[in-house]
C-alpha cells in the first residue's frame, strides 16, 4: 500500500484551475492531504522533496500500438504499458490494427483482461470496419457496450466516402467518437517520405500533403452534414491540415485532433541519410509545416499530444528504406521532447502542455477529469520540468528501439506515476 | 614519391560526393588509361585487394564495365546475382554484405532496385561502397561517364548546355547527371511530360522545357534516356504512340541542328524514344560512351584505391 508526501510540490492541474505549492499526501491509493498547509504524516510515510517537481493529472495518450494480439514479437500489453509508465502515462489508448484486429468482443475482452492488473489504464479504439478493410461497418454498437471508447481504422484510411457516410449516420445514435488516419490511399501507393524536393532528390516515392488534407477536408464536411458528429484527426502533419482543423472549429463543429511530437520536432530534411529511423505515416513534412504545427498547437487548434508509439522489429527496420515499415515508438520521449520543444521554447506554457497530454485527451474520450483535490483517486503524473538528461534507448521498457531520438538532450523528465494504488519511478 | 591523389570522399555513393577537383582528377586519370591502352596491359593499382560486384539487379554494361575496370586493375573480383545468393531464401541485404565483408572484401559495387540501399550499407560496413545504380536514386558513374564523353567531344563544359529528355522522375541517370553537369557549370534542362517530373524539381538547378523542338533549338547537346514501358501500364502516359509523337528525337531534329550532339546511357528503345535511323550518325555518342565507361571506371577505382585496405 503506497504511502507518500511530496513536500512542497508544485501541484497544477488545468481542469480545477489548480496551481499551487502543496504538500501532497497520498495513501492507499487516494489523496489524503493537497493544500500548502502543514500535514502531520505516519511514521511509515515516505517523504520525497517536491520542490524541483511538479504533479500532474495522470497523462493520457491517446494514440499507441501495443501489438497485441498478433504481433507480440515487436510489443506487447506489458512491455507497452511499462514504456507508457516510464514515459509519465497512466493511461493509453491502444489502436486496433492487431491480429486478429479489434473489430469484436472477444478481442475487446482478451485486452481488457490482460491490461485489467496494470498500473496503466488501458482504453481501446475499435475498428470502424470490419477487419479494417473500409467496406463494411464494424459492429460498433456491440464494441461501444464491451468498452470501446473511440472508433479508427488507424493504419488504414476509410477512404470510400459513402462507408463514411454510414459510420457517421450508424454512429449517430450513440454519439460515437469517430477518428480517422486521413491518407488517400489513391495518392499514397508505396510511398516512403513526403513528396517535395527532398523525395525528388533521394528518389524517393512521394506522399503528398494533399492526401491527408483532402480526406481531412471531406470527414470535416460529412461530420457537419449529418448534424454534427464526433469527429477526431489521427496524427495531423501538414499546415493544411491545421487550417481546416481550426476554420471546422470557427465554425462550431465539434471536430478534434492530435499531433506527434516526431511531427513538430522532426522535417523531412533528416531523411537524407536513408535512416529507417525517420520513415513514418504520415511522413515528416516541412519545415513550413511545423510551424504551422506549432501556432495549431500554440492558438489551441491542435487539442492533444499523442505518440503514435509504433514498435517494429530490428528486422522490419533495419533494411532497404523502402521496404521498413513505418513509425517509431513514443511513449519514453513524448513529455521529454515536448517540454524541450514546446514549453522550454515558449510555444505552450505548462498549463497548456498538460492539457494536451492530461485533460483535453480525456475530454475527448468522454473520461471524467482527473481529480487531484482531497479524498479523489490518485491519478498523477509527477515530472521535473528542468532536468536535463539524455535519451539512452537501453533504459526503455518497450520490446523494440526504433526511435530517432537516442542521445538527444532533452530539458524535463518524467519522475514518477501514480495511478490508485501503483507507485512507479521512472527509470529514463 | 607523390602523394597519391586521393577523392575528398572515400566513397561513392551519390554525384554529391565528387567536388568539381574530383571530376578533373577522374578526367586526368581516364584520359591517361585511354591513351596507354593496350590488350593485355594490367595496372596493379587494386592489386592483393578483393573487388565484390553486389548486384540486387540486374545489369549487362555496368557489371561488365565495373569488372573489366576492377580486373585492369589487378583486383581480385568476384560478382554475385541475387537470384543466385540467399537473398532467395530470405537472407536482408546488410546480413548479404556482412557475410561478404567476412571473406575480406574491400570494395563493395553495389547495384540494388531500391533507392539508397548504398548509402545504407555504407554506414554499416568498414568497407567501400561505390554505386552502381540504386533505384530511383542515382547511378553515378554513368554520369561520369556521361560528362567524361562530353568533356572529350567540347573540352571545357562549363556554359554548355544539356537538355535531358524523357522520363526524369524514375531515372537515376537523370539525377546523377544533373547533380555532376551542376557541378561542372554546364547549364542544364530538362523535357519531359508533366507525369514523368518530379512534383518539386528545386533540387536541383534546372530549366525545364516544355517541347523537343524547343530543347532541339536551346541545347548543344541531348540526353535522351529510355523508356519503360510499365510507365504505359501505370497510367502515367496515355500510349506509347503519342509519347513517341511527342518526345522523341527523329532525324529531322539532327537535320535541322547538325552539330547537335545526342547521349542515350542504354538500352536504346528504337522507335520510342530515339529514331532508329539516326543510330549511325556521327552526332550519337552512345557507343563512345559505353567505351569510355571501362577507362572511367578504371580511373574512379584507381583515385579510391588510396582509401581501400
Amino acid at each position: 500500500m503506497i504511502n507518500i508526501l511530496f513536500k512542497q510540490i508544485r501541484a497544477v492541474n488545468p481542469a480545477e484551475n489548480l496551481d499551487k505549492i502543496v504538500n501532497l499526501w497520498i495513501k492507499e491509493g487516494n489523496i489524503i492531504h493537497c493544500s500548502d498547509k502543514p500535514v502531520d504524516v505516519e511514521n511509515d510515510t515516505q517523504i520525497i522533496d517536491g520542490s524541483d517537481l511538479i504533479a500532474a493529472p495522470g497523462f493520457c495518450d491517446m494514440h499507441v500500438h501495443l501489438r497485441e494480439p498478433g504481433y507480440e514479437y515487436k510489443e506487447n500489453i506489458v512491455s507497452g504499458t511499462a514504456a507508457a509508465v516510464n514515459g509519465g502515462f497512466t493511461a493509453v489508448v491502444c489502436m486496433p490494427n492487431t491480429e486478429p484486429p479489434i473489430d469484436n468482443v472477444p478481442v475487446v475482452e482478451f485486452i481488457r483482461n490482460q491490461a485489467a492488473h496494470l498500473p496503466v489504464s488501458v482504453y481501446i479504439a475499435g475498428a470502424l470496419t470490419q477487419k479494417r478493410e473500409g467496406k463494411h461497418i464494424s459492429c460498433m454498437y456491440e464494441l461501444s457496450d464491451s468498452g470501446v471508447l473511440m472508433f479508427t481504422d488507424d493504419g488504414n484510411c476509410v477512404t470510400d466516402s459513402d462507408v463514411m457516410r454510414r459510420i457517421f449516420e450508424y454512429s449517430s445514435g450513440r454519439d460515437l467518437l469517430i477518428s480517422q488516419h486521413c491518407e488517400e490511399h489513391s495518392l499514397t501507393n508505396s510511398f516512403a517520405m513526403n513528396e517535395g524536393i527532398h523525395s525528388a532528390k533521394l528518389g524517393l516515392k512521394g506522399y503528398p500533403s494533399v492526401a491527408e488534407e483532402i480526406i481531412l477536408s471531406r470527414d470535416i464536411m460529412l461530420s457537419g452534414y449529418f448534424n454534427n458528429r464526433r469527429y477526431h484527426a489521427s496524427h495531423i502533419s501538414t499546415g493544411h491540415s491545421v487550417d481546416l482543423i481550426r476554420n471546422a472549429k470557427a465554425q462550431g463543429l465539434r471536430v478534434s485532433c492530435e499531433v506527434t511530437p516526431h511531427h513538430f520536432c522532426l522535417t523531412e530534411d533528416y531523411l537524407s541519410g536513408y535512416d529507417t529511423n525517420y520513415k513514418m505515416n504520415p511522413p515528416l513534412r516541412t519545415k513550413k509545416d511545423v510551424d504551422a504545427l506549432l501556432t495549431g498547437l500554440s492558438d489551441g487548434t491542435i487539442d492533444c499530444i499523442a505518440t503514435d508509439h509504433a514498435p517494429h522489429a530490428l528486422h522490419e527496420k533495419n533494411i532497404e528504406f523502402e521496404k521498413a515499415s513505418c513509425g517509431i515508438i513514443g511513449l519514453e520521449t513524448s513529455f521529454g521532447l515536448s517540454m524541450t520543444f514546446l514549453v522550454h521554447k515558449g510555444i505552450l506554457s505548462i498549463h497548456q502542455l498538460i492539457e494536451k497530454m492530461s485533460c483535453n485527451p480525456r475530454k475527448i474520450l468522454g473520461l471524467r477529469d482527473i481529480s487531484m483535490k482531497e479524498g479523489s483517486c490518485a491519478e498523477i503524473t509527477i515530472f521535473a520540468p528542468d532536468k536535463e538528461w539524455t535519451v539512452d534507448k537501453t533504459k526503455f521498457k518497450s520490446r523494440s528501439d526504433n526511435t530517432p531520438f537516442d542521445g538527444w538532450h532533452l530539458k524535463g523528465k518524467p519522475e514518477y506515476v501514480i495511478n490508485g494504488n501503483y507507485f512507479i519511478k521512472s527509470e529514463l | 614519391m607523390n602523394e597519391k591523389i586521393k577523392l575528398s570522399k572515400p566513397y561513392l555513393l551519390s554525384a554529391d560526393d565528387l567536388t568539381i577537383d574530383d571530376i578533373n582528377n577522374i578526367f586526368v586519370k581516364t584520359h591517361f588509361f585511354m591513351d596507354n591502352h593496350k590488350t593485355g596491359v594490367k595496372y596493379d593499382d587494386l592489386k592483393s585487394t578483393i573487388v565484390s560486384l553486389a548486384f540486387f539487379e540486374d545489369s549487362t554494361r555496368t557489371k561488365l564495365s565495373f569488372e573489366l575496370a576492377a580486373k585492369r586493375l589487378s583486383a581480385d573480383c568476384f560478382s554475385f546475382q541475387a537470384k543466385t545468393s540467399s537473398l532467395s531464401k530470405g537472407e536482408s541485404v546488410l546480413d548479404t554484405l556482412k557475410t561478404i565483408e567476412a571473406m575480406g572484401v574491400g570494395i563493395f559495387i553495389i547495384r540494388h532496385n531500391c533507392s539508397g540501399v548504398p548509402v545504407f550499407l555504407q554506414g554499416n560496413t568498414n568497407g567501400m561502397i561505390i554505386n552502381a545504380g540504386d533505384g530511383q536514386h542515382e547511378h553515378p558513374t554513368q554520369a561520369l561517364l556521361d560528362a567524361f564523353t562530353l568533356h572529350k567531344h567540347f573540352g571545357d563544359l562549363k556554359g554548355k548546355k544539356v537538355c535531358i529528355i524523357g522520363d526524369i522522375l524514375h531515372s537515376r541517370v537523370a539525377r546523377s547527371n544533373m547533380t555532376l553537369l551542376n557541378t561542372l557549370g554546364v547549364d542544364v534542362s530538362i523535357c519531359s511530360p508533366g507525369t514523368l517530373l518530379p512534383y518539386d524539381m528545386n533540387a536541383w538547378n534546372v530549366g525545364i522545357i516544355d517541347t523537343v523542338d524547343e530543347a532541339v533549338e536551346w541545347a548543344d547537346v541531348l540526353l535522351v534516356l529510355r523508356l519503360q514501358r510499365e510507365r504505359m501500364e501505370s497510367g502515367l502516359l496515355p500510349s506509347i504512340r503519342e509519347f513517341s509523337n511527342y518526345y522523341s528525337i527523329t532525324i529531322e531534329h539532327l537535320r535541322r541542328k547538325p552539330e547537335l550532339m545526342l547521349m542515350h546511357p542504354g538500352p536504346v528503345n528504337y522507335g520510342i524514344e530515339l529514331d532508329y535511323s539516326i543510330s549511325k550518325l556521327p552526332n550519337v555518342l552512345i557507343e563512345t560512351q559505353v567505351t569510355h565507361g571501362v577507362f572511367v571506371r578504371m580511373a574512379l577505382l584507381s583515385l579510391l584505391s588510396g582509401y581501400a585496405n
